[in-house]
């Protein structure tokens, strides 16, 4: 049986990544800041089905003893500081949980079994403002954020620890994903939670920043099925994880709010405290090579991922207040 | 003459920190230094610039400090309210960044964001200016000959990786906060206070030992690897000169001139009479040298010791082989170029370390230990 160590289990990543390790018959260790937290806010597909075990992203010793007691074949790191407006608030936590936690993590791999297959949860970040249209690995980088050179520095790490010591270990640069479990911080959700509300006239009003803002929005369930897949080829490769669409911030909203049967315009309200310093251009990925490696395609595309989170709200907020 | 300037510098008993402290000390700065704590001492570069804080001419004050101590550059930086801070304080060393990783990464990457950090929280955004060291080990495995401020940047090493995250950093800050801040991508450059363990240094101090008996051979890695070496005198005033602009720019410094490691022996060798002969190829490559002997001692001689051999140690799978900067910026903005030439830097520094070894010769010679060990 094969055993995945996930960091970040609690997370919408880490909840989807264990959910689909659990079909494939793995065996579950999450490494979580919090086990009792974590624990709570367990989906219920996963509860009583995954092991939690507390560490530390600061410290390689705690690394070292958890592979060691559990052995793991494959090492998931889906831990981080998020992307979003925060990206600016603590950037030395930032540096040290996305970018020097991956070092040590990787120094642990190396010191336990260099047989352990090793994925990391990069990110579009790390192209910024871009030089090119369409993003693959091939893309000069350009972190625009403390975030984005946290990202860079663990993806560069990753690359020499595969080139100067073998390891199998890989970046999946993620694109933006969502899903009814992405938090209230982000703006898809802020946006299919605010017109729930407002479809069970439980607010008037929607507070956004930039409408014009484009994303590459993908469902985070296909993406963690693209990192899983990472780990099972012949050599370790990164890969750009991608729809390949870009849609604005505004054609989010139209979605979100025509599923309702209401119209956006009516509802929202200019918000300009959600502008992040330094914007970003909008970005579209490539993900050609995963295609080809990894057999690798989107299944959700936009319009069902609009309308399975708004759905999931309006379910959620129903029961809520019943 | 004062210009009333204050500036910091981090990493100032370095070999650039002495250098830039002695030339803004000539331009009437206030200099403050950051050191470590070590238990051995760590100031001999500056020692000569240095006056007991009791002296009121004195213009030179240290404090001590750690770059992965976000406290105590916060402390020191509100007390001294620099005008400059010089970043120059690093784990510098390639090889040495593949057994620390982790505190090469602290101390490079975080601590530059920790400074930039301490001038936002103590808003002094807009009176303090910011300058990196970044280094030509960003472009690692080189994306394009000769290298220049557009070339990407592909680092092979954990100090590589550690300093291109500083380098968007200081990027990030100047952008989204307004920091006058900027990168010196700086190629390489030595001086007779290059850290021992640089491959400079490393050739000039064990030639001079070898030439007075002190020493039998060197060990060297890759005899082939092409650097651009210029003088840190030279880059000092570069470094002073990008913080004097108008706006702030990243500029990359060097001398467009590349020597392999092999150049480096021979030059230094020429620069002590010694004349060397190169045999074999690869990790079997020596260096013999070739002296002249008396006829009446040639039928007792021995076959020759090579002076100079290559040690797979410190040869890289993932070595950085070729380096060349394109300083055409500089120049054109700034009218900057090097002054000091190769040859000039290599006979600079064999001439410093001769001197010390024939300090050794004359130490053991009256039957003392060399005068840098403690037993």
């Amino acid at each position: 049986m094969k055993t995945a160590l996930i960091t970040g289990l609690g997370g919408q990543d880490g909840s989807y990544l264990a959910e689909l390790l659990l079909e494939k018959g793995y065996r579950i260790i999450g490494a979580v800041r919090d086990v009792r937290r974590t624990e709570d806010s367990l989906p219920i597909t996963l509860k009583n089905k995954v092991e939690l075990v507390a560490w530390s992203m600061l410290i390689q010793e705690e690394m070292v003893s958890v592979m060691r007691h559990y052995q793991p074949t494959e090492l998931y790191n889906l831990a981080a500081y998020s992307s979003g407006a925060g990206m600016y608030d603590d950037p030395v936590g930032i540096g040290e949980v996305n970018g020097l936690s991956v070092v040590r993590m990787l120094e642990a791999v190396r010191e336990v079994n260099i047989g352990i297959r090793f994925c990391q949860a990069s990110s579009r970040e790390v192209f910024g403002e871009s030089f090119e249209g369409l993003q693959t690995e091939c893309t000069r980088v350009n972190p625009r954020s403390p975030y984005g050179a946290a990202k860079l520095y663990a993806d560069s790490m990753i690359r020499i620890y595969r080139q100067h010591y073998g390891l199998f270990a890989c970046s999946a640069i993620l694109f933006n994903h969502e899903s009814p479990r992405r938090s209230l911080g982000f703006v898809t959700r802020k946006i299919t939670h605010g017109a729930a509300k407002i479809k069970l006239g439980l607010s008037q009003e929607l507070y956004l920043g930039n409408l014009n803002a484009c994303r590459d929005w993908g469902f985070a369930g296909d993406y963690v099925r693209a990192m899983w897949l990472m780990l099972q080829q012949s050599q370790p490769t990164d890969c750009v994880i991608a729809t390949g669409e870009s849609h604005s911030v505004r054609e989010f909203c139209a979605r979100a709010f025509t599923h309702l049967g209401l119209d956006y315009r009516q509802f929202l309200a200019d918000e300009p405290a959600a502008y992040r310093p330094a914007e970003s251009v909008p970005l579209v990925g490539d993900a050609r090579k995963a295609k080809e490696v990894l057999g690798w395609e989107p299944q959700i595309r936009f319009c069902q991922l609009v309308d399975m989170m708004v759905d999931a709200d309006l379910q959620m907020l129903k029961e809520k207040n019943n | 003459m004062r210009t009333g300037k204050t500036a910091l510098i981090t990493g100032i008993t370095g070999q650039d920190g002495a250098y830039l402290a002695q030339f803004l000390l000539d331009k009437g700065y206030l200099v403050h230094g950051i050191r470590r704590r070590t238990s051995s001492f760590n100031t001999a570069r500056i020692d000569h610039l240095y006056k007991d804080i009791h002296d009121p001419t004195t213009r030179l004050f240290l404090h001590y400090g750690d770059m992965t101590d976000s406290s105590s550059l916060i402390r020191i930086i509100q007390q001294v309210q620099p005008d400059e801070i010089y970043n120059l304080a690093a784990q510098s060393h390639v090889a040495v960044s593949f057994e620390e990783p982790e505190y090469t990464a602290n101390s490079d990457a975080l601590g530059p964001l920790r400074l930039l950090e301490a001038i936002r929280i103590l808003k002094l955004e807009n009176k303090t200016r910011f300058y990196q060291a970044s280094t030509s080990e960003l472009y690692g495995m080189v994306q394009e000959i000769p290298q220049k401020e557009t070339t990407p940047f592909y680092p092979r090493s954990p100090y590589g990786v550690a300093k291109l995250y500083a380098y968007w950093i200081t990027i990030n800050y100047r952008e989204a906060y307004g920091i006058y801040a900027c990168n010196g991508i700086l190629f390489n450059h030595e001086s007779p206070v290059r850290g021992e363990t640089f491959v400079t240094r490393k050739i000039t101090r064990a030639l001079a030992r070898i030439k007075l008996g002190l020493q039998d051979c060197l060990y060297l890695g890759n005899l082939d690897a092409k650097r651009d070496w210029g003088h840190a005198k030279d880059y000092v005033e570069m470094q002073w000169l990008m913080l004097q602009q108008d706006r702030a720019e990243d500029f990359v410094i060097a001398t467009g001139i590349q020597h392999s490691v092999r150049d480096f022996v021979d030059a230094a060798t020429q620069e002590l009479g010694m004349s060397i002969r190169w045999e074999g190829k690869g990790i079997e490559e020596k260096g013999y040298w070739i002296k002249k002997i008396k006829k009446q001692e040639l039928r007792s001689r021995s076959a020759p010791c090579p002076i100079i051999q290559v040690d797979k140690r410190y040869f890289r799978p993932t070595e950085v082989e070729t380096l060349l900067g394109d300083a055409s910026k500089a120049r054109e903005k700034l009218g900057w170029g090097p002054k000091i030439t190769f040859r000039e830097l290599v006979a600079e520094m064999m001439c410093e370390d001769l001197k010390s070894a024939k300090r050794d010769e004359l130490i053991r010679k009256n039957g003392y230990l060399n005068h840098d060990r403690y037993r």
